[in-house]
């Protein structure tokens, strides 16, 4: 693995850029939560004003915190438990689509034949959105014993399995030739090309593409739920809608989705800067 | 070393979530161990619209349903459900679907027009000689055949002016369960018999009902010269029949209101839209579930009043017709679909369970 080993002189300027970064951190820090600041500022503004009917932010705050902590009494359950609910399918959905995308993927990056044999296919169904998938996927998991599961779960696997599958066909197909033809002169057979050059080439692609692929399906489940089913932070967020006068509800149920799709991404992040480090 | 620390700190982050996940869900399980020595005893809901009910109902994901007509019969007829109870036999003359008016709308003669047409086709679909016009009107209207529609119509009871204690015993339950946000007081009126001496505002029908009592034939004055008037409803409602009928037997053409001209009329699907409509002066006048009239009303303030009713009663309790449910005790631990938190067949299946000593929590 000579090709990806660092000299001790890169080394040597990762540190200082690291060290350069953290240096900047404490001006960048204030920065950023001006940013958060004069959101919420102007959020007060509207709120005080009666400007729009939004609660306070200390009011949806203290609603937040209450969900967290109590939950809510009208479905017995905190907000932890209710994104939980939904989490649970993503994660199932997402590990689906990966598993049918990476290898789909590479196949396709690198097998010229099969990608032409399935590219325009895929072009035809990409632009669809997931959601408009709900109504067949009622039609086709009618008998499965619980349709609207599976129905979530298929919604969330077509949104995340674009995202993984182009990007790795693009990582495979990006992968340096010389790369490959060093590898062969040197006698790797083709399984050796594929595992020990192409797929490790590619590796800091495909994390991206799970990385997008994780977010679109945080985002599908949410619509999804608003179809009904299950408990889950976006069934709650419409009920709330559909009683009237949560607002603050809404809000504390939209934070915490935010919340944990950054948590998500940086997870993600921080899982492909160990497994590649010579990205 | 920043990057690892970073990392840890993720991954504690993560197991935190997770860990809060699982906790929360082992406090359940505790929770209903001590349950179970109450003797307490669960049924599970899940929310999802009607059309879905049916579906779930066919793939067995739901053991039963709650819903309004002519959902009902839909999953009678074809074989898949049978009632465990209608809504008459739960909550007679529970309140249902009724004729509301935007405050903002001030044109007077026409809430009186409107209301008269509504009172004359209520009467048409109330007379006996008419059944099998109001069949075929029914039929028309929801799509479904005559037979779904005819079993759909026993459960339906349609009136002119809803109960006002059968109103506010909706309201106390809402109030029980916690659903509102508002109280009457924060929208300005003394208590909950004020509020409702304006929210059912029944002038306009007793003048209206009073007059076609003495002179069958009477007539309102009509629409003045340019008026014109949205009219919302929601979409295959066999409780919204009277729109309908109204519409065929030209009762709106004789008070002046012309379909496309100076009447137009909006659909929606649910009972929300129709009230958000009223909020953002899409609509002045709409036919709406006195359910999502009164929680909007309250908790988002909406102005609106009552001028009519449509229909009491008219919904009920679906099982799978496989016969292992055969009264409500054997709902325990089964899984019911509700249209929704706070609607009225929501609380009616709340009052059935709770009567027999089960406890609805959502799935």
């Amino acid at each position: 693995m000579g090709l990806f080993n660092y000299t001790p002189a890169d080394r040597a300027t990762g540190r200082t850029v690291q060290i350069h970064r953290f240096r900047m951190l404490t001006g960048d820090r204030v920065f950023r939560l001006l940013s958060v600041a004069s959101l919420v500022l102007i959020w007060q503004i509207i709120a005080g004003l009666r400007l729009l009917e939004l609660p306070s932010p200390v009011e949806t705050c203290r609603v937040f915190v209450d969900l967290i902590v109590n939950g809510d009494p009208l479905y017995n359950k905190t907000l932890p438990q209710i994104v939980w609910a939904s989490l649970l399918i993503v994660i199932k959905a997402c590990m689906l689509s990966f598993i049918v995308a990476v290898p789909l993927g590479v196949l396709m990056g690198a097998v010229e034949k099969l990608r032409r044999y399935f590219d325009s296919t895929i072009e035809m169904i990409r632009p669809i959105p997931p959601l408009a998938w709900i109504p067949l996927a009622y039609v086709l998991f009618a008998n499965t014993g619980s349709p609207t599961e599976y129905v979530q779960i298929f919604v969330v696997f077509i949104g995340a399995l674009f995202p993984v599958l182009l990007n790795t066909i693009h990582g495979i197909s990006m992968v340096n030739r010389i790369h490959i033809e060093a590898a062969r002169t040197m006698g790797a057979s083709p399984r050796q090309v594929l595992l020990r050059v192409m797929l490790p080439g590619a590796l800091p692609a495909i994390f991206s593409g799970i990385r997008v692929g994780f977010g679109v399906g945080w985002m599908c489940i949410v619509a999804a739920e608003f179809v009904g089913g299950k408990l889950g932070i976006g069934y709650y967020i419409w009920s709330s809608y559909s009683i009237g006068g949560r607002t603050a509800e809404i809000i504390s149920g939209m934070v915490a989705i935010g919340i944990v799709g950054s948590l998500i991404n940086r997870i993600i992040l921080s899982a492909e800067k160990r497994l590649v480090p010579w990205r | 070393m920043v990057k690892k620390l970073l990392a840890a700190v993720l991954i504690i982050m993560f197991s935190a979530v997770v860990f809060f996940g699982c906790s929360g869900n082992t406090g359940k399980e505790e929770n209903n161990g001590s349950r179970n020595q109450d003797q307490e005893r669960l049924v599970y809901l899940t929310q999802t619209p009607p059309p879905n009910m049916l579906e779930q109902l066919k793939a067995g994901e739901i053991d039963g349903f709650i819903a309004w007509e002519p959902f009902n019969s839909t999953a009678v007829n074809n074989g898949d459900g049978k009632y465990l109870f209608t809504s008459r036999e739960v909550w007679p003359e529970h309140p249902c679907c009724v004729l509301a008016v935007s405050d903002s709308f001030k044109d007077e003669q026409t809430v009186e027009a409107v209301t008269w047409a509504h009172i004359r086709a209520i009467r048409f679909i109330n007379e006996a000689k008419n059944r099998d016009k109001v069949l075929e009107y029914a039929s028309a209207f929801t799509g479904k055949d005559e037979e779904v529609v005819k079993k759909s119509l026993e459960n339906i009871t349609y009136v002119e002016y809803p109960a006002k204690d059968k109103f506010m015993e909706y309201y106390s339950s809402l109030v029980e369960g916690k659903l509102l946000k508002n109280t009457v007081e924060t929208i300005g009126f003394e208590d909950s018999e004020n509020f409702f001496a304006s929210f059912l505002r029944e002038d306009i029908y007793k003048k209206v009902s009073g007059e076609l009592d003495k002179d069958a034939g009477w007539k309102p004055a009509g629409i003045k010269g340019n008026a014109s008037l949205s009219l919302g409803y929601l979409a295959a409602d066999l409780h919204q029949l009277a729109l309908f009928v109204a519409e065929k037997e030209g009762y709106y053409e004789q008070v002046g209101l012309i379909t496309g001209q100076n009447l137009e009329t909006k659909m929606f699907s649910n009972g929300v839209a129709v009230m958000e409509a009223f909020k953002a002066a899409d609509i002045d006048i709409a036919y709406v579930g006195g359910a999502p009239a009164t929680l909007k009303r309250i908790n988002d303030n909406i102005p609106i009043k009552v001028v009519a009713g449509a229909n009491n009663e008219g919904s009920g309790l679906v099982v799978r017709s496989d016969g292992e449910i055969k009264t409500l005790a054997d709902l325990e631990g089964r899984t019911i679909a509700v249209p929704g938190v706070g609607t009225v067949q929501y609380t009616l299946l709340d009052k059935a369970l709770r009567e027999q000593g089960l406890r609805p929590v959502i799935k």
